[in-house]
């Protein structure tokens, strides 16, 4: 029999388009020592951490973790890093948990940081050319990589697989309703990157195609910044909470899954994100949920293009396939709806720190839970080519 | 460094100098400097170097099929099938025609190494006699790659490159609707072999005196919003260190637009010596894109606005930030 893990301290740094002003270590270290003092106890009652940083091309180092251990006062413990593409964060918590949950360590520190935007292309003279192709490094690199493969091309190759199986869904009106809302929800987020980026929906719709069907405004933006979880297994965790007065927040659900990578018979199907569907059903099945929309009161969903939110959201069973239009236009997910969707204004306006930000959505996730008194949310990551990989985690305030 | 003559894996213009600066925020000093990771490799192609030989030598392209299963999968990934415990799998080639998976995504703002090939189409095909998909470079011979000429289940014709490495590259497809019968069975079809249609200008109508009174007023409102973004320090930053002289012809008349390391310019006329062209109808069609009221970009996949480079999507680009940021800046 497994224990019980629940988070009992979270924060994050700033998310910002760039930090001039700090390395990854400092923006590790504020996140690190601002979980630690939410959470109220010492470097020293922490045995294990778990890095999530995605790529080491960013951070301009290979093990870019290795300065951390003893930055972060953790000399001596138990470190390890993942790193699942975009799933890196929820992914974390997962390994987190499992160390915990098998009795290996009481107390844990999960830590998210990403430096993508000191890449830089000296062609364009801009930054973001060459965050795409430090990303683009991931794709195959005997068959994608020189085709000019992105995140952005693999993620659209879904998009509009989905959208032939299902031509109504997905309108462009519904789209830029859905990135306009979220530019509202991101007004109460105060560490986001676009905390004051309000947009229409009609500006939405004006924005340029970066690539086809995605226009600028539907699509995440690239971020650094860090955050941090303090998880800790079930006896710790409720003398923690009872020194600090907040609740313990349980994960009381994981599920992963990883996709094939190439499409056809017997491999992906690219009109489906399985990887979503199994993952998060994994996590329902773990966690006892029957039936989500009824269950589940807040989702911090991984939205790195507007469209995929929507399918993801109907690949966890929000709404069918072929429906992810009606969130909005049943009111499912617009303010007052039946559930709150990307609170903190979703990756697209808070910021894509890519191995932070899964994280980030947990700290906004518990942040909900217990500032608004609510009983279970799912947080979520998507990563990899053709939204290959998937985790995600329930977590619930008793 | 001297620019080489060969042809090198990293582009020469990509390589900075060695060299630093000072940022400043908010009254501290903070140290940037130039940097590069670079790793150079000879890379062994191990199990598929029959493929990419096959692509670079023999214009063949081989999947491979299981002994147990009969799947064929291309690219021949595998010598051993994942879905039969690992059965042995033999090399077989395949045909040149396919159809497309599914609608294939084209990209316009591309990663660094590809700005200059956009606009640039990425699909997946399964050849004739394979089973699995295929990544593989998309075109159209007939001008600007634009959404709906190519989507689920399109036919497509295989061609090979001239000059051939043995690289992924060494092939791309079209449509087999673009080629002549005779083209689309013949093995081994070369680029050159097709009929690439050439970038035309597109001719404007004779200007008449309501085009050109509604020219002078767009030119006004142009002029007085290329100011408002040479005061919005935001917008300036768009276009650090970009210098570009654009050429715009419209019905009403003909404007040039000059980009000038953080500032922009405008005035009616012609230049003498423009990086670019860009043709419009209605003038409109360059000011709302610059008023953010629209899109350039957009205005181009409609033919709406005609652009001589492609490569200059990169300016494109940076116009339409500038767009954006002074929106941005006034919203604060």
């Amino acid at each position: 029999m497994s224990r019980r893990v629940g988070i009992v301290g979270a924060a994050v740094t700033p998310f910002k388009g760039k930090w001039y002003e700090k390395t990854y270590y400092e923006l590790a270290q504020m996140a690190a020592a601002g979980a630690l003092k939410d959470a109220g106890i010492s470097v020293d009652d922490v045995g294990a951490v778990f890095y999530a940083i995605y790529n080491d091309i960013f951070e301009r180092t290979c093990i870019p973790e290795h300065p951390l251990q003893g930055l972060l006062g953790m000399q001596d413990k138990f470190g390890i890093r993942i790193s699942t593409g975009g799933a890196t964060g929820a992914y974390t918590i997962s390994a987190a948990h499992a160390y915990l949950a098998a009795e290996r360590f009481n107390v844990a520190l999960v830590l998210g940081v990403e430096k993508a935007t000191d890449c830089y292309d000296f062609m364009s003279m801009s930054a973001t050319p060459e965050v795409i192709k430090t990303i683009a490094w991931s794709g195959d690199s005997f068959f994608e990589q020189k085709l000019g493969w992105t995140a952005s091309d693999s993620y659209a190759e879904v998009v509009l697989a989905y959208m032939d199986e299902h031509p109504e869904d997905l309108k462009p009106e519904v789209t830029a309703q859905i990135s306009s809302q979220l530019s509202q929800q991101v007004k109460t987020n105060e560490f986001a990157q676009r905390q004051h980026d309000q947009v229409t929906p009609e500006e939405v719709m004006n924005s340029r195609i970066v690539v086809y069907p995605f226009k600028e405004l539907e699509i995440c933006v690239y971020t650094e910044g860090a955050a941090a979880l303090i998880l800790a297994e079930e006896d710790t965790a409720k003398a923690i909470c009872k020194n600090t007065g907040n609740p313990v927040i349980w994960i009381t659900g994981l599920g992963e899954a990883n996709e094939h990578h190439m499409a056809g018979k017997n491999q992906k199907d690219l009109s489906r994100i399985m990887s979503d569907h199994l993952a998060s059903h994994r996590a329902y099945e773990m966690a006892g949920i029957k039936n989500p929309l009824e269950e589940i009161d807040v989702v911090e969903l991984h939205d790195a293009f507007v469209h995929q939110l929507g399918i993801t959201m109907a690949e966890m069973g929000f709404v069918p396939l072929g429906k992810a239009d009606s969130l909005v236009e049943e009111g499912i997910m617009t303010p007052g709806g039946k559930i709150s969707v990307n609170p903190c204004g979703g990756l697209i306006y808070c910021g894509h720190a890519v191995g932070a930000s899964n994280i980030m959505s947990a700290w906004s996730a518990r942040r909900e839970l217990i500032e608004k008194d609510l009983h279970r949310a799912l947080v979520h990551g998507t990563g990899s080519t053709v939204a290959q990989y998937s985790a995600t985690a329930v977590l619930e305030r008793e | 460094m001297k620019k080489s003559e060969k042809q090198t894996v990293i582009p020469y213009e990509a390589i900075p100098e060695v060299g630093s600066y000072i940022h400043r925020v908010e009254g501290k000093d903070y140290l940037v400097m130039n940097d590069s990771m670079y790793t150079f490799y000879r890379r062994s192609m191990g199990e598929f170097s029959p493929f990419f030989l096959g692509l670079r030598d023999e214009k063949r392209i081989l999947g491979c099929r299981c002994s147990s299963c009969g799947i064929v999968r291309i690219p021949p990934f595998l010598t051993r099938c994942p879905d039969c415990d690992f059965a042995p799998t033999e090399l077989v080639e395949v045909g040149e025609v396919g159809k497309m998976i599914n609608t294939p995504p084209i990209t316009y703002f591309a990663n660094s190494l590809f700005q200059q090939q956009v606009p640039s189409g990425r699909g997946r095909i399964v050849l004739e006699g394979a089973d699995t998909a295929m990544s593989i470079n998309f075109y159209t011979t007939k001008g600007i790659l634009v959404p709906g000429i190519v989507g689920k289940g399109t036919e497509m014709k295989v061609v090979f490159r001239d000059q051939r490495v043995g690289e992924i590259t060494d092939i791309f497809c079209v449509p087999t609707s673009e080629l002549s019968p005779e083209q689309v069975s013949k093995t081994g079809l070369q680029e050159s072999e097709l009929d690439w249609e050439k970038a035309q200008e597109p001719k404007l109508p004779e200007a008449n005196a309501e085009d050109t009174k509604r020219f002078k007023a767009s030119l006004k409102e142009l002029k007085d919003l290329v100011d408002e973004m040479n005061k919005c320090e935001r917008a300036r930053q768009d276009i650090d260190d970009w210098r570009r002289i654009v050429q715009v012809e419209t019905t009403g008349g003909e404007i040039v637009l000059e980009i000038d390391d953080g500032d922009l310019r405008v005035s009616e006329g012609r230049s003498t010596k423009p990086d670019f062209t860009l043709v419009c109808k209605d003038i409109d069609t360059l000011l709302n894109g610059l008023a953010y009221r629209g899109s350039l970009t957009q205005a181009i996949i409609t033919k709406n606005l005609w652009i001589s480079v492609n490569r200059e999507f990169t300016t494109i680009f940076k116009l339409e930030r500038m767009a954006r940021s002074l929106v941005k800046s006034k919203r604060k």
